[in-house]
């Protein structure tokens, strides 16, 4: 039988679809026709799609949606992941939007908070990147979704090569509750590599005039690493790797954990830890794994989106990543950060302030960027039941009560005591507790990871195991303790530092076995981009900023 | 630009030393010079002399210098540094560098 | 593979204990005597105890040389009046004892806040360089850094018999941005790294003639590399500069309208252009006879 509302769902899709009329031919639409059809099949009130993350973004669709006008389109409820391109901030100064629900906005950061200054940016909330798919299925299923992917056939099957990422999320739940599904295209090919979107869930194509845009966020040139750098990431080796046989991980994006995995085939077979740490990955392919992967320290990487450059690397390392039938990358960001929920013994990442009880943030009253997918992983999935080494060690070091789990992920941010400027790090309270954040995200303070959740902070100063704490105020001297030369730092007490480090809670280098002295770049497995292409024997192809030959 | 001076107690350095001076990293963005040399006084403290083109960091400064004059036995030294920006952590890296230098020599 | 020490990460006081004989480095001028640019300290930016560069005399297998290395990262490397002294004074110390010298580069010139002697002092290090020329003792440059050698003292660094580079290396007058400022970002775009090497870079130095040995980029190749040209004196005569100045129009001729820098790589004898781009020093030397 069927229902009164989806059969109006369903009479109102046709209706949209009949309004776009012999502007399409089937499901194929020319790029100067897109403004038109999107006028018609977009209503007032909808929820609206836009795919974008930190790395793929539908940019044509998005360029032609912010050619459009108030007049044309109003009332939208707006939901993406990631607030990253020009138009993105053209439709809010244009009024066109009710509401808007997100992850993260990067490179818009600073545009965003000067939306929320003119009153400009009506947020609904600032989400994770599964929180807000998991709610794509709940309360903001899209009417109409804009996706980007890299071929299209001639039925509308789709192709999303290294780039799936979001891709499933977002059309999932918008194709199976009768909404529109319009994808933008690198091309139309008559036969696709592999099919990764089905045409029966795609109702209008475009081959957009130019490729999607693709950003390079997870290269790092080593060359821009630092000896600091190189220091916190052997602490972190010995200190956390070693001692709880981490296996499972994720890294961030950052120069801190690019320094670690240069560090495996040099620092770390010398430490004797080949086959004991850093077996299963879900990161994506970063370019500075390439050393580790080819001396045999990897298992798998899984990840939840490709990187450019990367492509024929990972095709001919299929034993290594995840690949389709024909050796092409795959990636999934919902089941990625799924695993990092749930399947890791470590996410270790970084942020730009930490507050005295060890909340992170990003957010400024400058720049609002958000969280992406760092909370999902940094934090303690009390989902979880099976047992591994790490998981049960820190576990029992967080002296579980009656009704806890007996295990903890470790969740680790590593931090040098300063930013760049010498902005310290560490403060008594987050910029992100500003009273006009707080009222435009509804009362809400916008932390990337509780401090609850943080296990250990690595400084170049040492590690302070929060986990082991037993009280607030502990945690807080363990934070002072490793906070360096900051006025936080400052505030620390000899007494109680030395009580902390006589129980293990705070571990300077030297005792975790690491002489500051040797702390070099020399100690990396290469020390710039081109020593990355000579480790993959010419299988990586940086981008063309990275090239210097 | 920002100068100062400070002396701090320190247990006396080793009476042998390889050179009688030893200097470590180099003036640049972000970065600094430290030269230490025998001959500060009076024998139970460190003697500082910074020059840093970024103010208003005097207390982390002291802080950190104070921390390395109690670590090392460096009574008796003088401590000259220009800086150009340089974190903290570089500071003491730089003057463990320097010390290691002037005790033992070249690596 | 791994955890080789780079030449070009090294910092100038590294670069000559990684390459003079152990323990035989006599510092002229070290830190303690605290000669520092008075000019710098007037406009409130930090000073250095070397002002930049590092001289002194030392041994490189047995042979004495005077050395000296410029600190790129303290303004650029660049030649102030402190600086411009201490580097003339080497020339003419090497040109007096007959003893050679070895410059490691690393300055993009002149240093703006104290121009005019900065000027003249990379002018009178020329004069004790020819001097040294006449009289047969060898002078030599080592370009191994992105700093490279330019403006003045890229004029400076081909004065010399012999140039040592290695791919990070570059050589120059203007620099990049210079050329785009004065030519446009279509003649040429100094955020294209790659272009920038391959007009500027070692290896393309190496391939027209003007570096004259191209090493991997260690400490023990740039030795070996200097070790090479010691004994060897390259002489400054009419005739000598006449046959140079005809190269150079035969390579205006057979390059000048070239566009792409691999046309150069080409038809300087390297065919397979990916392998050299990835290739270091002595490999691509192989590389490039292959092709001729």
């Amino acid at each position: 039988m069927i229902t009164a509302k989806s059969a109006k769902r369903r009479q109102n899709k046709a209706e949209r679809i009949a309004r776009v009329g012999k502007l399409a031919r089937g499901k194929f639409v020319v790029p100067g026709k897109v403004p038109e059809v999107l006028r018609r099949i977009i209503e007032p009130g909808d929820i609206l799609c836009l795919e974008g993350d930190n790395q793929k973004q539908a940019d044509f669709l998005a360029n032609q949606l912010a050619t459009l006008d108030k007049k044309d389109l109003r009332d939208i409820h707006l939901v993406m992941s990631c607030i990253t391109l020009p138009a993105h901030i053209e439709l809010f100064k244009k009024g066109m939007i009710k509401q808007v629900d997100f992850c993260y906005a990067g490179p818009q950061g600073t545009a965003v908070a000067d939306l929320v200054k003119a009153k400009k940016f009506p947020v609904g909330a600032i989400h994770t990147y599964n929180e807000l798919y998991a709610r794509y299925y709940i309360d903001l299923t899209p009417r109409v979704a804009l996706i980007a992917a890299a071929q299209a056939d001639r039925k509308g099957n789709l192709f999303l090569a290294a780039n799936t990422e979001e891709t499933p999320a977002i059309v999932e739940p918008t194709a199976f509750s009768d909404g529109i599904v319009f994808a933008q295209v690198n091309e139309i090919v008559d036969k696709l590599p592999r099919i990764d979107i089905p045409a029966d869930q795609v109702d209008f194509v475009v081959q957009a005039p130019y490729p999607m845009h693709l950003q390079a966020l997870f290269t790092r040139d080593p060359a821009a690493i630092t000896d600091v750098q190189v220091l916190m990431a052997m602490v972190a080796l010995r200190g956390i790797y070693e001692k709880y046989e981490v296996q499972s991980l994720n890294h961030g994006v950052g120069f801190n954990t690019a320094a670690i995995e240069l560090l495996l085939p040099t620092y770390g077979e010398r430490l004797g830890l080949k086959g004991k740490i850093c077996k299963y990955w879900m990161v994506n392919p970063l370019p500075t794994m390439i050393p580790a992967i080819e001396s045999g320290w990897v298992e798998s990487v899984f990840a939840v989106g490709g990187e450019v450059g990367m492509e024929r690397y990972t095709a001919a390392r299929s034993d290594v990543f995840f690949t389709g039938r024909d050796g092409s990358f795959h990636s999934n960001r919902a089941m990625g950060q799924l695993a990092g929920h749930y399947a890791i013994d470590m996410f270790i990442g970084a942020s730009l302030q930490i507050d005295i009880n060890g909340n992170s943030s990003t957010v400024s009253k400058n720049r609002i960027t958000g969280f992406g997918g760092a909370p999902n992983m940094g934090c303690q999935p009390t989902g979880r039941r099976h047992p591994t080494k790490a998981w049960l060690k820190a576990g029992a070091e967080a002296n579980p009560g009656p009704g806890s789990p007996p295990g903890r992920k470790l969740v680790v941010q590593m931090v040098e005591t300063f930013q760049a400027g010498r902005v310290p790090t560490f403060v008594e309270e987050l910029d992100a507790t500003d009273p006009s954040i707080r009222k435009a995200l509804h009362g809400v303070t916008p932390v990337m990871i509780y401090g609850d959740d943080v296990t250990h902070i690595v400084t170049e100063e040492g590690i302070a195991n929060l986990a082991a704490c037993r009280s607030v105020a502990e945690r807080q001297a363990a934070i002072r303790a490793v906070a360096g030369y900051t006025p936080v730092g400052l505030k620390r007490k000899k007494r109680e530092t030395e009580d902390l480090r006589a129980r293990g809670i705070v571990q300077l280098p030297e005792d975790v076995g690491v002489r500051p002295s040797e702390a070099s770049r020399s100690l990396l497995a290469t020390q710039d981009i081109k020593g990355l292409v000579r480790w993959s024997n010419g299988l990586y192809d940086p981008p063309s900023q990275f090239v210097d030959w | 630009m920002e100068k100062f001076t400070k002396a701090f107690p320190s247990k006396p350095l080793p009476s042998k030393t390889a050179s009688p001076w030893a200097l470590a990293g180099v003036v640049g963005s972000g970065n600094l010079e430290v030269l230490l040399e025998r001959g500060g006084r009076p024998a139970t403290a460190m003697e500082c002399h910074v020059e840093t083109s970024i103010p208003g960091y005097k207390a982390a400064w002291l802080a950190a210098l104070a921390d390395f004059a109690h670590h090392y036995p460096a009574g008796g030294t003088k401590v000259t540094i220009n800086d150009q920006g340089a974190p903290p952590v570089l500071v003491t890296l730089r003057l463990r560098q320097a010390y290691d230098h002037l005790i033992k020599g070249d690596k | 593979m791994t955890g080789a020490i780079l030449f070009h990460e090294l910092t100038a006081r590294q670069r000559i204990a990684a390459i003079a004989d152990k323990g035989s480095f006599d510092e002229l001028l070290p830190p303690p005597e605290r000669i520092t640019s008075p000019y710098l300290a007037q406009l409130g930016i930090p000073v250095s105890f070397d002002d930049g560069i590092v001289i002194g005399h030392a041994r490189i297998g047995g042979k004495k040389v005077y050395l000296a290395a410029q600190v790129g990262p303290f303004v650029g490397g660049a030649v102030g009046e402190i600086h411009g002294a201490k580097l003339t004074g080497l020339f003419k110390a090497a040109a007096r004892d007959k003893i050679p010298c070895v410059l490691i580069v690393e300055s993009g010139g002149v240093r703006l806040h104290e121009g005019s002697s900065g000027e003249i002092a990379i002018a009178e290090t020329m004069r004790a360089i020819f001097e040294c020329r006449a009289l047969k003792v060898p002078t030599i440059a080592v370009i191994a850094t992105d700093i490279g050698a330019y403006g003045g003292i890229g004029i400076l660094s081909t004065c010399c018999d012999f140039r040592v580079m290695t791919e990070h290396g570059r050589l120059g007058i203007s620099g990049p941005i210079v050329i785009e400022k004065w030519m446009g970002k279509k003649a040429y775009d100094s955020a294209n790294r790659a272009l920038v090497w391959k007009t500027s870079g070692g290896k393309t130095k190496y391939l027209l003639g003007d570096a004259d040995a191209l090493v991997h980029d260690t400490a023990d190749a740039v030795r070996d590399g200097i070790s090479r040209f010691l004994g060897k004196s390259s002489a400054v005569s009419l005739t000598a500069v006449k046959a140079r100045q005809k190269e150079l129009e035969k390579r205006l001729k057979k390059f000048g309208a070239a566009t792409d820098p691999d046309a150069v790589w080409n038809g300087m004898g390297v065919r397979n252009i990916e392998a050299a781009s990835l290739a270091s020093g002595p490999e691509f030397v192989a590389l490039a006879k292959r092709g001729k």
